[in-house]
């Protein structure tokens, strides 16, 4: 578990560097990959081996395979494919997602000072806050939807570690929702392309007041 | 005729799927899928007509996954009030957009039948979330409604409406997200305070609210309150609203304002219910009454300087919420009322002022309220419309909207909030002057355009008419009619905890 935790905070700290969308998306199948894995291991470990395998193969097929083959797809009508953004904004974000970690520390020692998976729930604090910074600071519509899925990741991993799992019909809703989510996303990017011809969602700013 | 809750409420559940099945396979031709969809909500009407008739507000019922009380009751009748004015009205709104000259439709038949589809979904998702007795499953159909509700708001796919979609689904998805991660600490407290069976069950949960510990509870609840407050739209989350609200398709607009976010709303009550004993009234009343407060206050200067006559619906709406949430703040039994009775008259008032405003600007061909006047002479019947409805939505005694609003604001000086109650007055009184403004120089004045013709048509106007009128009749004689009397006082019991188990 512990060289998940820390495979799961080197590629959150990756995420913060990539600007090419591609490999950010292959980034985030990564890491959903490793949430995939902590989820069998949380599950074989509470005893309960359904709990812990129908989750673990749905995240697979959701998040390692479906959702980044549907945004590469996208990706793959893209001429532009880079993150247009300085150097400095990808060290703020680094820089953010450190600080982001320690505050994750020091949440759980306030809050859970006895909790069993303290650096589970860090790094899951981490991905959650660094989901959010990567949604706001990102200015292409993919780079906004990897952030999304890293923030749900974090979600995800923290619920799995707190409670052992939601209860299954709610879970399913969960990935339901989130497959919807991307297809949604992906249709309105392809949109933005048709309309905009491009997808840097900064030039949307029509609508204010 | 004697036929079960069971049986009714799979035909609530079920006719809504059925005919989007049927709508989205584009088999029915264009006028068989208007009356289609007209019969699947009058059918719906008249199975929740008959569900108010043979339920019991003290005997909740409940099924493996179904729950039905006093309050889901009361917000069931609200969305499928608005269903069937949906269904009726929707002809003549896609006729417009039909229309062999300009109408964006005329080049892709096969729309209406997505439209029709993705509608009904909505409305469905929407009462299931009122329908189901478990927080998670809550939460997953919220998200759902944000998820169909983002397909019909692009549904033009134009620059703008792009634009408004992106924002809502970006910021509702982190805004339920959160929501979602408040569902997993009550679920942890629920795991390590009551016991591991039927997981997130509200009544299981409510009966057994008494034993959450209060610190994480907080915790829960603060995500709670931001998550399902991004939805509902209130302030410092709202950068949503006003856009998708105003980019929308009318009638799709319509039912955003009328009842999703009033949907919202209701889960947070639910959740405030479970979280009441652990966290105490005045933490979670002193957030509601300035979140709301707030909500009110950030809306007004907008409303002085709008330009858009949906953007300025778009910004009542915030103001209404904004008032539904400080009044469920207040926590005395006749301000909850007041709340659960302004939600009702809210979404009928709301929705017919969304499908004139769209038909306004079908008549004028610009969304601009600078650039149309005298309305009252070119296009009288719309004009009576848009006053009587405006009329409504700021307050003034004929509509429903009046009693609610005046009930909301007595409860401030009731439960000795007096300040607030004097600033929320202060907040609608610039409302109504911001409204009054606009609405005076769009009906009075010279017409400055020569072809202005009148578009409301018999069956519509009849629609809209009945809204008004029934939202007036409930509001006004609520004591004489029992039936919403009982559920109505029900309904509050549960939001303020003596849930009827």
């Amino acid at each position: 578990m512990d060289y998940l935790v820390i495979l799961l905070v080197f590629l959150v700290f990756l995420q913060t560097r990539i600007m090419d969308l591609k490999h950010a998306v292959y980034c985030l199948a990564a890491q959903s990959g490793a949430v995939a894995l902590s989820c069998l291991v949380i599950g074989l470990a509470s005893g309960e081996v359904i709990h812990g395998i129908v989750p673990a193969v749905l995240t697979l097929l959701v998040k390692v395979i479906f959702i980044p083959s549907a945004v590469l797809r996208i990706i793959g009508q893209l001429k532009d494919e880079r993150e247009s953004v300085s150097d400095i904004n990808t060290n703020a974000s680094t820089v953010a997602a450190a600080l982001f970690l320690v505050l994750g520390y020091a949440i759980v020692n306030r809050i859970l000072p006895d909790a069993a998976g303290k650096d589970v729930i860090a790094a899951s604090i981490l991905m959650i806050m660094t989901g959010l910074s990567l949604m706001v600071l990102r200015k292409r519509a993919i780079m906004q939807i990897v952030g999304l899925i890293t923030l749900e990741n974090g979600i995800y991993l923290l619920g799995l570690l707190l409670t052992e799992g939601l209860p299954l019909v709610v879970e399913l809703g969960v990935f339901l929702d989130v497959l919807i989510a991307v297809v949604v996303l992906v249709i309105l990017t392809s949109r933005m392309r048709l309309s905009f011809m491009t997808t840097d969602t900064s030039i949307m700013k029509k609508l204010k007041g | 005729m004697n036929i079960d809750i069971t049986t009714l409420l799979y035909c609530i559940l079920g006719l809504p799927v059925l005919f989007s099945i049927i709508a989205a396979l584009n088999i029915a031709g264009k006028n068989l899928l208007h009356w289609l969809n007209r019969i699947a909500a009058t059918a719906v009407g008249a199975a929740v007509i008959q569900l108010v008739c043979i339920f019991d507000p003290d005997v909740p019922y409940s099924s493996e996954y179904l729950y039905l009380d006093a309050l889901s009751m009361w917000m069931v009748i609200i969305i499928s009030t608005l269903y069937f004015a949906f269904a009726w009205t929707s002809k003549a709104y896609l006729d417009r957009d039909t229309n062999a000259r300009y109408g964006y439709l005329r080049r892709f038949g096969y729309l209406e039948g997505r439209f029709y589809a993705l509608s009904h979904m909505f409305v469905l998702i929407m009462l299931m979330v009122v329908l189901v007795n478990n927080l998670g499953l809550m939460w997953v159909t919220i998200e759902a409604t944000t998820l169909v509700s983002a397909l019909l708001v692009a549904f033009k796919f134009t620059r703008t409406s792009l634009e408004a979609t992106w924002k809502y689904v970006m910021v509702c998805t982190v805004g339920i997200c959160l929501a979602l991660l408040g569902t997993v600490i009550v679920y942890h407290l629920q795991l390590t305070d009551i016991g591991p069976e039927k997981p997130l069950d509200w009544v299981y949960l409510v009966q057994n609210r008494e034993l959450i510990s209060p610190v994480m509870a907080k915790f829960a609840f603060c995500f709670l309150f931001v998550g399902y407050g991004t939805k509902i739209g209130l302030a410092p989350m709202h950068a949503w609203l006003p856009d998708a609200h105003s980019e929308a398709p009318a009638l799709t607009s319509g039912l955003l304002s009328g009842s999703l976010c009033i949907c919202a709303i209701y889960v947070l009550m639910r959740n405030i219910v479970i979280l009441l004993p652990a966290i105490g009234i005045d933490f979670i009343s002193g957030l509601c009454l300035g979140f709301g407060l707030l909500t009110i206050a950030a809306a007004v200067p907008f409303v002085l300087v709008q330009r858009d006559v949906k953007r300025m619906l778009a910004y009542s709406s915030m103001e209404n919420f904004g008032l539904m949430v400080a009044g469920l703040g207040i926590f005395i039994p006749m301000a909850v009322e007041a709340t659960l009775l302004h939600m009702f008259n809210h979404a009928l008032v709301k929705y017919s002022l969304f499908y004139v405003a769209g038909t306004i600007m079908e008549e004028y061909s610009t969304k601009n309220m600078m650039r149309i006047h005298g309305m009252m002479v070119q296009v009288p019947k719309t004009a009576l419309f848009w006053l009587l409805g405006i009329v409504g939505i700021l307050g003034m005694p004929p509509i429903g909207i009046f009693f609610s609003k005046f009930y909301i604001i007595y409860g401030f000086f009731q439960a000795e909030h007096p300040w607030m109650g004097v600033l929320a007055l202060v907040l609608l009184a610039g409302m109504l002057m911001g409204i009054l403004y606009h609405i005076m120089r769009m009906l009075g004045g010279k017409p400055t355009r020569k072809a202005a013709s009148e578009l409301i048509g018999k069956v519509d106007a009849a629609v809209i008419f009945g809204l008004l009128l029934f939202s007036a009749v409930v509001s006004a004689q609520i004591s004489e009619l029992p039936v919403f009397n009982h559920l109505l006082c029900n309904a509050a019991k549960i939001v303020l905890g003596g849930a009827a188990l």
